[in-house]
């Protein structure tokens, strides 16, 4: 389990989680940050992700309903609009092509390595 | 869940509020019923003080809310309106104690000043302004806000809270 993440890293693809999970299940805002932390992102607190919630909505990527709860006030659950599914799709793609850039220069071995061998 | 677990929730919501008057208050709305649903199931799994810590804090979370609804193009209809307000009252005040210091002069040249005397006001700020003394007793009238003082007032606001960020984008 990942237990400390580049906050900077981690702020450039929450959108791109957030509508991941959001498009494998319909949650709410608390659920949302449980399903990150069960997946490896911890230190992932509320407080960020809630405006990225908001802002995703904003941008027309997730929709909200209110859900009566039986424990408490209604929840606002967050599904994905087809435009963020969309977006989902291409920001996917992006982030694999970006990934595979950045891992085919951090292969290659350094000259001055001692022990020659990749970092 | 203690009352006072439910009090220290209430006070970061209120607080979270009153940092958000810059939103419509349907999104306003939202949020707070939003956030408080979250924080109370966080705080029944957590606990209060883990569920409120784990939120980093009513002032940042605002931020956050603020930067995610309005982005770059960030206005303060709050700054507006304190320069709105502010500007009369401290500029009032101030041509005010003008005018008394002309009639004071007045009265002390002559304690039983009678007659019409006229100052033409502060410079480009008012109008001129008409005393009428009757045994040093005095009235005045006049001393408006000249034009170009509104003009600077409603630009003064609308720096104040940069409101030209809500002009539609090209």
């Amino acid at each position: 389990m990942t237990s400390s993440h580049d906050p900077q890293l981690l702020k450039g693809v929450l959108s791109l989680l957030l509508l991941r999970l959001l498009a494998e299940r319909e949650s709410y805002g608390y659920e949302v940050v449980q399903r990150l932390h069960e997946t490896g992102f911890v230190d992932v607190l509320e407080g960020t992700v809630y405006p990225a919630l908001a802002r995703l909505e904003r941008e027309g990527r997730l929709a909200t309903r209110l859900v009566p709860s039986p424990s408490g006030p209604a929840r606002k659950y967050y599904r994905l609009t087809p435009d963020g599914h969309r977006y989902l799709r291409t920001a996917t793609d992006t982030w694999n092509r970006h990934v595979d850039g950045v891992n085919a220069v951090l292969r290659r071995p350094l000259p001055n390595d001692p022990e020659g061998t990749p970092t | 869940m203690t009352l006072f677990d439910r009090l220290r929730i209430e006070r970061l919501v209120w607080t979270l509020d009153q940092q958000l008057y810059d939103l419509p208050h349907h999104s306003r709305v939202a949020k707070r019923r939003e956030v408080r649903a979250n924080l109370l199931e966080a705080s029944r799994d957590v606990g209060t003080s883990a569920a409120l810590k784990r939120l980093g804090g009513s002032r940042r979370l605002a931020a956050e809310y603020l930067d995610a609804e309005l982005g770059r193009r960030r206005h303060s209809w709050i700054a507006a309106v304190y320069f709105l307000g502010g500007v009369p009252l401290l500029l009032n005040f101030f041509l005010s104690e003008a005018a008394g210091a002309y009639e004071r002069a007045i009265t002390a040249a002559d304690p039983h000043a009678t007659g019409t005397y006229t100052w033409r006001g502060v410079s480009y700020l008012q109008s001129a302004i008409t005393y009428t003394f009757d045994q040093g007793h005095a009235s005045h009238v006049g001393g408006a806000w000249s034009p170009l003082v509104y003009v600077l007032w409603i630009g003064g606001a609308v720096a104040c809270g940069r409101l030209w960020r809500l002009l539609p984008r090209a």
